[in-house]
């Protein structure tokens, strides 16, 4: 199919002139950014090279401290709160792959729902369900007689952060499982049968079979919930609003802050440059062992 | 493969119960909604022993602090118009890139596919930065546009096309159809499973951002709902949960309903996101 050069240009040109505006602009505009003494009220103070990077690295600086706070406590977050977000929707996959055939449209529309549920929306509910005044369930768990003070699930260590992991696992899980059911429907029923016949049970079909099928859905899951996972905001930036005493802080909250409470806006963008490298460095790491594990299995 | 009847029947009570769990915060929501300030404060029951209206009205007469209407009209207003825009702009790309030859054509989706790994906290604050220097902070402008320079949408229209048999398009090209025309008979109808998803998903997606749009709106009267109900729960005079509760109703609302209708029509074509 012959077509013109200039006709072939206007159909991508909207998409290109968009990218260029709205990611490539800011990207590099960023990179400048970083590189000069840069506020929101006072403007453009002029170039001072690698001197924000320098900062984040020297120890002495408030700067680095908190950037270090918020990795450390977004790192805690990634390494809780990934393993349980990709186990529990496979988990969940499984039990509606499972089910009787009439039924599984029904469970798997209600395991799925809470992805159209904003995080503002789920913070909200998610603050008056566990609030230590007042909260749902303390309310509840004192009338059972099981606890008789109310618990400070979102003032103490580490409640909140558990309290986090348990909201981001009710708002997020639905997605993962989606991808995993479709992953699990691509597997050849034939194959269930056969094993079944020789007397396989679920684990060994799950061995051999069902997480063969879906290593690479499963490879893709994990890297898009790490990803995600680093980008923890809303929840404690509207649960536990950083606390108790900074420990949830995230790292967002932290480059957030840096820009508009400490008004320092070039110190912020380079805390994202650095960010975003962080998170590369992860998601390689993490693509780096998912592909080293499957050839280890290959070999056996 | 043939199961007995037992374990099915436990597989489904074990369903019922993470039903239930799964449901519990919206019922809380709605409940807690319907309940009165001294209740939903030590209220053991999801249910509400006295059914009240108050928290509606209290809410809707506090408009300076809670223009529930006018949020959900922004975000009327920038989630249909951006949803349109980047399904536009990303059939036309993937179009181009996979039929006619664009020049640099392999070039562009390896930045594509670079541009992809790269997070988008490094392009957010910048982006705030020019948009305050164009002086378009508060307006509808940075609540849309920039929606349309994510390139999940152009690779994932673009595999799919890829593989698709190209002989019935150059059928209608020499019976004389334009581009356009071929676009929108041939293409449109064997991709729409996948314009589907990807329209469900930018809608959502647009629909529930918070960090971008509470950065480039500070202004009352023009944030999405999202945000508001983020400003609401930041807000100090907002301690009724009750009331907190029926803002929420309508904020999750008319997402849930939008889900619950096309649910059905995106469960295949997520096949497609996740594969890429």
């Amino acid at each position: 199919m012959k077509v013109s050069k200039w006709k072939s240009t206007i159909f991508i040109a909207p998409f290109l002139v968009c990218f260029g505006l709205f990611w490539l602009a800011p990207f590099v505009y960023g990179i400048y950014m970083s590189l000069h003494k840069l506020s929101l009220t006072r403007g453009n103070m002029g170039f001072i090279g690698l001197q924000n990077f320098l900062d984040l690295f020297n120890k002495d600086s408030m700067y680095s401290e908190a950037f270090f706070l918020g990795l450390k406590n977004t790192v805690i977050f990634v390494l809780v709160s990934v393993p349980l977000l990709v186990l529990i929707s496979l988990g969940l996959a499984l039990l509606v792959d499972n089910l009787p055939k009439k039924v599984q449209g029904f469970f798997r529309t209600v395991f799925f729902m809470s992805y159209a549920v904003s995080v503002t929306s789920v913070s909200a509910i998610f603050v008056w369900l566990f609030s230590g005044n007042g909260g749902f369930l303390n309310n509840m768990l004192v009338k059972m007689h099981i606890i008789s003070q109310p618990v400070p699930w979102l003032e103490a260590q580490p409640l909140a952060l558990i309290v986090l992991v348990i909201t981001t696992i009710w708002w997020t899980i639905g997605f993962n499982m989606m991808l995993f059911i479709n992953a699990l429907n691509g597997i050849d029923t034939a194959l269930y049968e056969a094993s079944s016949i020789d007397g396989a049970n679920f684990w060994n079909q799950f061995k051999s079979i069902i997480f063969p099928g879906i290593k690479s859905v499963f490879a893709f899951v994990t890297l898009t919930t790490v990803i995600a996972s680093f980008n923890v905001f809303g929840q404690p930036q509207l649960i536990t609003k950083g606390g108790p005493t900074q420990t949830t802080k995230s790292l967002i909250m932290v480059i957030q802050q840096t820009i508009f409470d400490g008004n320092n806006l070039g110190m912020g963008t380079a805390m994202a440059l650095l960010m975003g490298v962080v998170v590369m460095v992860f998601a390689l790491l993490q693509n780096f062992l998912t592909r080293e594990k499957k050839e280890l299995k290959g070999e056996k | 493969m043939k199961r007995s009847r037992k374990i099915n029947i436990v597989l489904v009570i074990i369903a019922a119960v993470i039903a239930y769990f799964c449901l519990i915060p919206l019922l809380f929501m709605v409940f807690t909604s319907f309940k009165g300030m001294s209740e939903s404060i030590s209220s053991s029951t999801l249910l509400p022993k006295v059914w009240t209206m108050e928290n509606y009205t209290s809410l809707l007469a506090d408009v300076a602090t809670a223009p529930v209407f006018r949020w959900l009209a922004n975000t009327a207003i920038i989630t249909c118009i951006g949803t349109l825009c980047v399904l536009a702009v990303d059939i036309l790309a993937a179009y181009a890139l996979s039929r006619l030859h664009v020049p640099f054509a392999g070039k562009i989706i390896t930045m594509i596919i670079w541009v992809m790994t790269i997070p988008g906290i490094v392009t957010l604050f910048p982006s705030f930065y020019m948009f305050k220097n164009l002086d378009l902070l508060n307006t509808y402008i940075p609540l849309i546009l920039p929606y349309t320079s994510n390139a999940m949408g152009v690779f994932l229209i673009y595999n799919f096309l890829k593989d698709f048999p190209v002989a019935l398009e150059e059928a209608a090209i020499i019976d004389g159809a334009s581009l356009f025309t071929v676009l929108r008979k041939v293409i449109f109808p064997s991709i729409k499973p996948v314009v589907m998803t990807l329209g469900f998903i930018t809608f959502l997606n647009i629909y529930n951002d918070y960090l971008w749009p509470s950065i480039a709106i500070q202004s009352n009267e023009m944030k999405t709902v999202t945000v508001g109900i983020g400003s609401l729960v930041l807000g100090a005079n907002f301690v009724d949960p009750g009331v907190m509760m029926a803002a929420t109703v309508f904020a999750v609302f008319p997402a849930l309903l939008l889900f619950l209708m096309v649910n059905k029509y995106i469960v295949k074509g997520v096949t497609n996101v996740g594969i890429k």
